[in-house]
């Protein structure tokens, strides 16, 4: 059995529910499907505590369409990378912070922030990252619809075209 | 009681030529805390990715960093070809061993110079990028320019290495493995670097890991992370590799361990000459990538690389996320640079090697009498150079290099 076989198999001893979500992408590679939040706390305390994947590297955020994705990537002694994925729906993105287990996720859940307008309970105080202070309010940049022609940098205010009312045929007169 | 007094450095740092804002606390002359701030060039790189097609994302990547470029476009390049299903020739994987090595030793080189730099020891930084111009004409030679290569195309390699190529590089090794020796053995033996570079900025096994250290930082606290060893991506499956650690877990550490490297990057390039096998620089990929995501990953000079990449069946990617490695190293800093003098900062920091910027090597000379415009090629840029101060009387030919000498 390969390193990569016998994280499915922990992960799935502990919890048979994900039986068809933890799969082996490739070689040093292994993906735990969308969690919600509360499944995911317990999955990631199992794999940091309990499962030897103690070394953090990045978290990816992603935009799902309705929901926004976050994708944590831990590796264990093996060096198998294993792409553990976290979803909130885009109207109350709430995740919690990792910092207590991996300390050095900090900047990277204030890009989260930042650039996708997540809302991470019990994020550590400080500077934001990386976006400047006079940023407009409310506009996460790498959401989708977030269009960058649409900012004025001079005055820097988000100013999207108004909507058009698909009864009017969408033509300006 | 001390007095506690806290110091702004930056944005504009007086030892980075690239915008970093450190928030120290001082007791006396001893740091108890310490805040680090960037985001400063933040360039909304990985938003544009989205906009454009793979090939153009090439050109973008390619710009994340100027000395690691190499290194960011392989890793971008493995992630779409996994995506695409298709493997380059062995000749392609080579060939970008030997642009990432060439690109380890530039960069080690000029990490040497800088450091030398920080300390007050200017002979080295002299010594060190003059050894490094041997290694950035090997560069232009092989991909055209001193920074950006652009030797990585999506499927292969856009450029091939010609026998007489590989000529001057071996030349060029043998230069710069005569120097290394002088460096090794300065930085292993000279009094003054171990007293000045010895005990700061240290960093534990424990706290390298918990902090996610990656490369020579890693790796000179005991770490044996090598992602060229760990993924053996490109062609490093064939090579025969050591890793270099060190146990000293501080900036001398770190110092000796870069050196080290230097080292052994002429010996992958000596060994990726000896056996260059033959086949197609580039095998095609179609221009629309399949559904799928990849995390890729890259042994840049400064440590490991990951690149992401979700492809949504179009020419364009859905996401790409890119994690350089000195993102990865800032969190250890903070943690170096707690108990140390104020006057210990600008090296701790230095000695992870912040990424800065390269300049370019052609200048364009406007004319104001005819209006016309004169692009000069890096010989007569070095021409016009020597011309220019002989006329003032300083001929660089003139100089004795007094013999080099170690206080052990």
């Amino acid at each position: 059995m390969g390193a990569e076989e016998r994280v499915v198999a922990r992960i799935l001893e502990r919890f048979p529910v994900l039986e068809g979500r933890v799969f082996i992408q490739k070689q040093q590679r292994v993906v735990v499907d969308y969690l919600v939040r509360r499944d995911f706390e317990k999955v990631l305390d199992f794999l940091a505590h309990d499962a030897g994947f103690t070394t953090f590297h990045l978290v990816i955020g992603v935009d799902n369409g309705d929901a926004l994705g976050f994708i944590y990537v831990l590796s264990n002694e093996e060096n198998v990378m294993l792409l553990l994925k976290e979803k909130a729906p885009k109207s109350k993105p709430y995740i919690s912070s990792v910092c207590d287990i991996f300390p050095n996720a900090l900047w990277h859940e204030r890009e989260l922030v930042d650039l996708f307008g997540a809302v991470v309970e019990n994020l550590p105080p400080g500077p934001r990252y990386p976006l400047p202070d006079l940023w407009p309010a409310g506009n996460y940049p790498m959401r989708k619809e977030w269009n960058p022609a649409y900012l004025d940098k001079k005055t820097m205010t988000y100013n999207p075209p108004a909507a058009v009312d698909p009864a009017e045929g969408g033509e300006s007169k | 009681m001390n007095q506690r007094i806290t110091i702004p450095i930056g944005p504009q740092h007086p030892s980075l030529k690239e915008p970093g804002c450190f928030t120290i606390t001082l007791e006396g002359e001893k740091v108890v805390s310490a805040v680090v701030g960037v985001g400063y060039n933040h360039r909304g790189l990985e938003k544009a990715c989205e906009a454009r097609t793979y090939i153009q994302d090439m050109y973008l990547i390619e710009r994340v960093c100027g000395i690691c470029s190499h290194t960011h476009s392989t890793a971008f390049c493995q992630a779409v070809e996994a995506l695409a299903g298709v493997e380059i020739s062995r000749r392609a994987a080579y060939i970008r061993v030997i642009m990432a090595e060439l690109e380890r030793l530039h960069s080690h080189l000029l990490w040497l110079g800088v450091a030398g730099h920080e300390i007050g020891f200017d002979t080295l930084l002299m010594y060190s990028w003059r050894d490094r111009e041997k290694v950035l004409d090997a560069l232009a030679l092989l991909g055209g320019n001193r920074v950006n290569y652009g030797i990585n195309t999506i499927g292969g390699v856009r450029r091939d290495i010609s026998p007489s190529e590989c000529e001057q590089l071996r030349s060029m090794l043998d230069f710069i493995e005569e120097e290394d020796k002088y460096f090794i053995d300065l930085a292993l033996h000279e009094s003054t670097l171990a007293a000045r570079l010895g005990g700061i900025g240290r960093l534990s096994y424990e706290d390298a890991l918990r902090l996610g250290a990656v490369g020579p930082v890693a790796r000179a606290s005991g770490v044996p992370t090598d992602i060229r060893v760990i993924e053996k991506y490109a062609a490093y499956d064939e090579f025969p590799m050591e890793v270099i650690t060190d146990e000293h877990s501080d900036v001398f550490g770190r110092a000796v361990v870069r050196v080290k490297e230097i080292m052994e990057s002429i010996k992958l390039i000596r060994f990726a000459l000896d056996n260059l096998p033959d086949g197609e620089l580039k095998v095609n990929v179609p221009r629309r990538i399949p559904e799928g995501e990849v995390l890729s990953r890259t042994e840049a000079p400064r440590g490991e690389d990951i690149h992401y990449v979700r492809s949504n069946g179009t020419d364009k990617p859905d996401r790409v996320r890119v994690r350089a490695a000195s993102e990865a190293n800032w969190h250890s800093v903070a943690h170096m640079l707690e108990g140390d003098y104020l006057a210990d900062v600008p090296i701790i920091i230095a000695a992870i090697d912040p990424c800065y910027s390269c300049t370019d090597r052609a200048i364009v000379l406007d004319h104001r009498d005819t209006g016309c415009q004169q692009v000069l090629d890096w010989e007569a840029l070095r021409r016009y150079s020597v011309d220019f101060y002989r006329e003032r009387g300083f001929d660089a030919k003139s100089i004795k290099i007094p013999e080099r000498k170690i206080i052990r």
